[in-house]
């Protein structure tokens, strides 16, 4: 580049300016440098060493640990708990339901944001992205309020004469999910919405001057082009889900234990970290395990759907 | 060439049916903020459907409610560190990432994501750990900054994209004319960026507000943050207390909508 060479004769740079220009001139790393300092000493050395507490013997007092000793006991323990499997194996089908679920309420959103106008466009925009910036605590307790005994749906129920008494919908499994759902919901419509807008809108017109009809066009052509975005979307509805322990606390009613509120009750109430650091582990690696999954699944079609093109 | 579209029966059914579970699912979005609303100017002391009457005591009580209000404050502070904290690691970050002629840019692109892709209970959990070993207890700073790391990830994106579609002849320009490569960036390149950087700040800012997986884990115990003390109260108030701060939350989010739309526009934020 021409400019580094060439003296600068627009201003005299002080010494602060002349400091930047050095670490910004270089297109080197340099600029990074701060994130990466960062990102090292908050979340890498951290997460060595919970993987390091999840070995080993820890006293704490007072929110710091007093002593530590290497031990494979706390893994070999809770792989061999009955209550690690329940709640891991309940965790896991309730984030998969949820993602199945939100995938099939939100593929057709994804659908309308495709074929409809302007302002269809605007408001499924609209729709999708002002959930997510209230917190999902507030978007919980709407189910509390619809969901219970008083709520939006017992009463209307009774009023309308097909109950007497008050369903007990709250604090089961159904109104975990349903929460789940509604609230995840969003995080895999914007995904599709965004592969969906990338593409072409010709190519489904060309489809359907061919003589496909919509249903085939959705089939043969929308569907296989937003494999990614169905990837994306449910890697992250699936992470959420899985690792969410707000949800099941509030709609579940305490009674619901999932991975996370374990994680929430070890840590926080009882105090055992090794315990604490063990279940996080396993968190992590499943979600990872999943997360792979999903991400070779959707591979494989992306790459499907290129070769049979060609 | 409508002629050669072929329409059938089974056509139109599953079509119709795609888009009827379409608007079941958008009326499924933004139904229990409509409810919830409304229960927000009930008279009556318990949470009921439908309201009685029409009050504004539930809103004046969530400001006459000190731990409330204290708590919004904590957030605020700790919104408003990560923003600043994003904004300053973060750009020069993404600079690097689309600017640098170093091996390993993907790396660097892909090492950024790291802590996003983490649970965030997972991560919370990690850095009370490390904190507890080194002797760093819980506070709003531990809070601060264990979420900058968690969504640092949002801001390099945002300003990235945005890099990657700047127009490299403007900074050529700027090189042709003898500026600094500071003064291109000052001049040419952070004017063309501002867009993306607010949008990066209002969605790192709602994170820092409303955190709670990692917040649970590092905030102070003194100073507790809005989603940890509404966390408790949900669980323990039975007035529409709550439907008043939901109400509170849909207003800013609205507002907060309203300034990306008008800064970038939607679709772009969608990136």
């Amino acid at each position: 580049m021409a400019n580094v060479t060439l003296p600068s004769v627009a201003a005299r740079p002080g010494l602060g300016e002349f400091v930047l220009e050095k670490l910004l001139s270089g297109r080197g790393i340099w600029p990074a440098m701060p994130a990466i300092l960062v990102l090292m000493v908050v979340a890498i050395i951290p997460f060595v060493i919970l993987l390091s507490l999840g070995f080993s013997d820890i006293e704490v007092s007072r929110g710091a640990i007093v002593s530590r000793t290497f031990s494979l006991e706390y893994l070999t323990t809770a792989l061999s708990d009955r209550l690690y499997w329940i709640t891991f194996q309940r965790s896991l089908s309730l984030a998969l339901s949820t993602t199945a679920l939100c995938f099939l309420f939100g593929y057709p959103v994804a659908y309308l944001f495709l074929v409809g106008g302007r302002w269809t466009k605007r408001l499924i925009l609209v729709l999708t992205i002002a959930p997510l910036l209230t917190s999902g605590i507030v978007r919980t307790y709407a189910w509390l309020v619809i969901l219970g005994g008083r709520g939006v749906v017992n009463t209307t129920l009774i009023n309308i004469g097909l109950i007497d008494q008050p369903l007990r919908i709250m604090n089961t499994q159904w109104a975990v999910l349903i929460g789940m759902v509604q609230i995840h919901l969003p995080v895999m419509i914007l995904p599709l919405i965004a592969v969906m807008s990338r593409h072409d809108g010709n190519l489904i017109e060309v489809s359907q001057n061919l003589g496909a009809s919509r249903l085939g066009t959705l089939r043969t052509v929308i569907l296989p082009l937003s494999v990614p975005g169905i990837g994306t979307g449910s890697a992250l509805v699936f992470t959420l889900s899985y690792t969410t322990f707000v949800v099941p606390q509030l709609l579940g009613g305490g009674n619901y234990l999932n991975a996370a509120t374990m994680i929430y009750e070890q840590v926080v109430f009882s105090l055992e970290w090794s315990k604490g650091s063990v279940t996080s582990l396993i968190l992590m690696v499943t979600c990872l395990v999943v997360l792979v999954s999903i991400a070779l699944v959707s591979n494989h079609f992306t790459r499907w759907t290129r070769e049979r093109d060609s | 060439m409508r002629s050669f579209r072929h329409t059938s029966f089974t056509d139109l059914l599953g079509i119709g049916l795609i888009l009827a579970v379409a608007v079941f699912s958008l009326v499924l979005l933004v139904a229990p903020s409509i409810i919830v609303v409304i229960i927000s100017f009930d008279t009556r002391a318990y949470v009921s459907f439908p309201p009685e009457g029409f009050t504004l005591r539930w809103y004046a009580a969530v400001f006459e409610k000190r731990e409330l209000v204290e708590a919004m404050w904590t957030s605020l502070k700790v919104g408003l560190t990560v923003t600043v904290l994003c904004i300053v690691l973060g750009v020069p970050t993404a600079l690097a990432c689309v600017r640098g002629r170093f091996r390993g840019t993907t790396a660097l692109s892909v090492f950024v994501l790291v802590p996003h892709m983490v649970p965030g209970i997972v991560l919370g959990v990690a850095v009370l750990f490390a904190g507890a070993l080194v002797g760093v207890s819980p506070s709003i700073w531990l809070q601060s900054i264990a979420i900058t790391v968690f969504v640092l990830a949002v801001m390099v994106r945002t300003v990235q994209s945005r890099l990657q579609r700047l127009d490299p002849a403007l900074e050529e320009a700027a090189a042709n004319l003898r500026a600094t490569s500071f003064q291109s960036l000052r001049t040419v390149t952070f004017p063309l960026l501002l867009p993306a950087i607010l949008a990066g700040a209002i969605f790192t800012f709602v994170e820092g507000f409303d955190n709670l997986s990692v917040a649970i884990f590092t905030h102070s115990f003194r100073d507790r943050p809005l989603p940890v003390e509404l966390l408790a109260l949900v669980q323990y108030t039975s007035t529409p207390l709550i439907a008043a701060v939901s109400g509170i939350q849909i207003v800013l989010a609205i507002a907060a909508l309203v300034a990306v739309s008008m800064s970038i526009g939607l679709d772009t934020a969608n990136e």
